[in-house]
């Protein structure tokens, strides 16, 4: 690998999670994420050169449910901007792209969703291929339950086991002041649950809510001077699979795999052991483990720290939820964390994953010193 | 730091109003195969896939690229996914030529698709804004004001649609891949209904199944490959708030401020001579006179009369949408890209029937949302 220009991240803002925030648009929720990203970075608009907005059509209800948010993210003078229907983590990886060709230094990466003004289970039915797959019928609960009959069928992994790990998400996630579900639940509670899809239960899914995101990027340069502790992306990469689900092994995730494989070697770091902390995009303890299995880590292992923020089964507002997995990992690298920061920390992974059963799949490695010389 | 970048494959479908033939999957991979073979390369040189469409709303099915990844070999690959509205096209491409240029990538495939006939445009694309009066009138209705406003502002008569949707079929007419190629007399249009005032039906573009995919590579992979590559001398996409008191819809600024960076990009000096043709964005036929100013190739309020000359015709000084333009073909996540693919093809030299002679540079350009989202790029016979 070539030497890169070394990129941070240097602010993260978003509203708490909510089931449904009754009295906002979508775009009123941006706004006073981006005014409050600005602020965290001593910057006005006119100093950040990129924008890069993430949302999908189907979640809005609407076509071009983007346009709107162009105002609320101060698009006055013109800017040079692009939008993905991709979910946050893959928005920043692509200003990232643009920031490594030195046409500009920053860049504000938003999401916004209203999940609470669809039903997620029906919007995104939708995803699947048109002609055999979607008029089964079936939502991402449903086939994520069948990828973990599948994955406890090939492993021999438990409810209980199911239980364990969805009750520490939830235990971690009781400090954390913007998650949509903050009591903690033990695992015999949440495996008395009752069944969301078998062999998933309530207590394994995550709820369903809403928010809105900025992070704030800058290039070595200025990041220093935006943020007392930048936190520099050490590695990334992302990788896509075939959708079918007949078609890959759900009970692994051979694109994370080969996506961590890549992003530690661009951050030549040896394995994902050597990190202090891991926030994943998981939206079912099953999930968890697969993802875990493909970055070559022990699930019980007491390091690195997994999901300190409580991860995705505390909150999941769809399309933010992995600028809010980079969030973390920049609060805690920074010194954010506040009562959760994991002592001494100084790399994380922060993963990101849309579609259906983990199709696509992105892996960052960041740390508190810079990559490249 | 920024890598030079060339288009060296261009592939696209047959345009249609319904390609009854093909699935989705399929018309993609019409496209993408043409492409990897234009370019002489395979999968396996592909080292990501950047696709754009316009709304999901067009064919129903959320995320689209997601159950397409196998159509566009991206198994195991990074596929991004972008959505500008109108200008998607443009600006999937001007990403993937992003990703070459960060040095990141060598050779990106990129795609932009529409397959209409799945759906219904006119609901597609009117859509339901808070606090806003629904118009249920789709494109045409959102922006015959703005044409209105442009024959108030600059007293443009009002031949100049008619003459401009008769030169896009007679363009049309030369390129085999187009799906409107049936010649149009200027008294044809004029005596179409009127739809929206003051757009009549011959000066509206159709609704269409397509498919446009582009290979874009460094340095090295043009100038080893099999055919002359168009470098892609200066590219951006611009973005502005709709809701600015004041802010000039006929003419937007984002559409001058993106203009003027390519242009810085590419060294052009004077639009008008140093660039020998354009394919622009026009859905609707009062657009081109409109963007002939926007884009710098004359003074504000001379648009009109560039096409009342004629020197926007074949073979005249400035030959614009020689492939016959949105208005003979629009699928529409597809059309801005079509725009930058026809451009390419120009100073390749390969574009058929419809080549302009002596073509140095080209400009390929789109616009989108409520004359919001600018993407265009300067592609020309030398580095």
């Amino acid at each position: 690998m070539s030497t890169l220009r070394n990129v941070a991240f240097v602010g993260f803002a978003q509203l708490p999670v909510v089931a449904r925030d009754e009295h906002r648009m979508a775009t009123e929720m941006l706004y006073p994420v981006v005014v409050d990203a600005l602020r965290q970075v001593g910057a006005s608009r006119d100093d950040i050169d990129y924008q890069v907005s993430a949302s999908t059509d189907y979640m809005d209800g609407r076509p071009f449910g983007f346009v709107a948010a162009l105002d609320v993210m101060g698009s006055w003078p013109a800017r040079q901007d692009l939008h993905l229907e991709m979910d946050g983590s893959f928005a920043a990886y692509y200003a990232w792209v643009k920031i490594q060709t030195g046409e500009v230094d920053t860049a504000i990466v938003c999401t916004h969703g209203k999940t609470s003004e669809g039903e997620p289970e029906r919007v995104f039915n939708l995803q699947l291929e048109p002609y055999y797959h979607a008029p089964i019928g079936i939502g991402p609960t449903a086939s994520a339950a069948l990828q973990a009959s599948a994955y406890m069928a090939r492993t021999g992994t438990t409810d209980a086991d199911l239980a364990a790990r969805a009750a520490r998400n939830r235990a971690a996630g009781v400090g954390n002041s913007d998650n949509q579900v903050r009591d903690a639940a033990s695992a015999q509670q949440l495996q008395g649950s009752p069944w969301a899809i078998e062999p998933l239960r309530s207590g394994y899914v995550p709820p369903i809510g809403e928010t809105a995101t900025c992070l704030v990027m800058a290039a070595e340069g200025k990041a220093e001077k935006l943020c007392d502790r930048p936190v520099w992306i050490q590695g990334v990469d992302h990788r896509a699979e075939l959708q079918t689900l007949g078609s890959r092994d759900l009970t692994r995730s051979a694109g994370t795999a080969l996506a961590a494989k890549k992003a530690l070697a661009m951050a030549n770091v040896g394995s994902a052991r050597d990190v202090d902390l891991v926030e994943l995009l998981s939206v079912t303890p099953v999930e968890e483990l697969i993802l875990l299995d493909a970055l070559g880590l022990d699930a019980a292992a007491s390091t690195p720290v997994v999901n300190p923020s409580g991860g995705p089964l505390c909150a999941h507002p769809i399309m933010s939820t992995g600028s809010i997995r980079l969030g973390e990992a920049f609060r805690q690298l920074s010194g954010r964390a506040g009562d959760r920061g994991v002592a001494g920390a100084k790399r994380a992974i922060a993963h990101g994953a849309q579609g259906h059963c983990l199709q696509q799949n992105i892996v960052w490695v960041l740390g508190t010193e810079k990559r490249w010389a | 730091m920024k890598r030079p970048t060339a288009v060296v494959g261009v592939g696209q479908t047959q345009h249609a109003a319904r390609r009854a033939d093909l699935s989705i999957p399929g018309l993609i991979r019409e496209a993408v195969d043409r492409a990897l073979l234009d370019a002489g390369l395979g999968h396996d040189d592909i080292d990501a896939i950047v696709i754009g469409k316009a709304p999901d709303m067009l064919e129903g099915i959320a995320q689209p690229e997601q159950f397409l990844v196998g159509a566009l070999g991206g198994h195991m690959k990074p596929v991004i996914r972008v959505h500008t509205a109108g200008s998607v096209g443009a600006s999937t491409a001007i990403a993937a030529m992003t990703h070459v240029a960060s040095g990141l990538y060598d050779r990106i495939l990129t795609v932009a698709f529409e397959k209409q006939s799945e759906g219904n445009a006119m609901w597609a694309l009117s859509p339901n804004m808070p606090f806003t009066p629904p118009l249920v009138a789709g494109a045409g209705g959102f922006f015959a004001p703005y044409c209105r406003a442009y024959i108030q502002k600059t007293g443009c008569p009002p031949h100049i649609g008619p003459v401009t949707a008769a030169n896009a079929r007679a363009n049309g007419a030369r390129n085999p891949y187009a799906h409107l190629r049936e010649p149009m007399s200027v008294e044809d249009v004029m005596n179409s209904p009127v739809l929206w005032d003051p757009i009549r039906y011959g000066e509206t573009c159709p609704s269409s199944d397509g498919a446009i995919a582009l290979v874009i590579a460094n340095e090295e992979t043009a100038k080893k490959g099999p055919r002359k590559p168009a470098w892609i001398k200066g590219a951006a996409s611009y973005a502005e708030a709709m809701w600015v008191p004041g802010r000039d819809q006929v003419s937007p600024s984002a559409g001058k401020i993106c203009a003027k960076h390519v242009y810085e990009q590419a060294g052009i000096q004077d639009p008008w001579n140093d660039i020998q043709t354009a394919e622009i964005y026009v859905p609707f036929a009062w657009f081109e006179a409109m963007w002939l100013e926007n884009l710098g190739f004359c003074d504000e309020g001379e648009g009109w009369k560039i096409i009342d000359r004629g020197e926007q015709k074949f073979g005249a000084h400035l030959p614009i949408n020689p492939s016959g333009g949105v208005l003979c073909s629009n699928p529409i996540g597809a059309s801005g890209m079509l725009r930058l693919g026809e451009a390419a093809l120009q100073v390749m030299g390969r574009a058929g029937e419809h080549q302009v002679d002596g073509v140095r540079n080209a400009l390929g350009h789109a616009y989108g949302g409520g004359a919001q989202y600018f993407a265009m790029w300067v592609v020309g016979t030398e580095l």
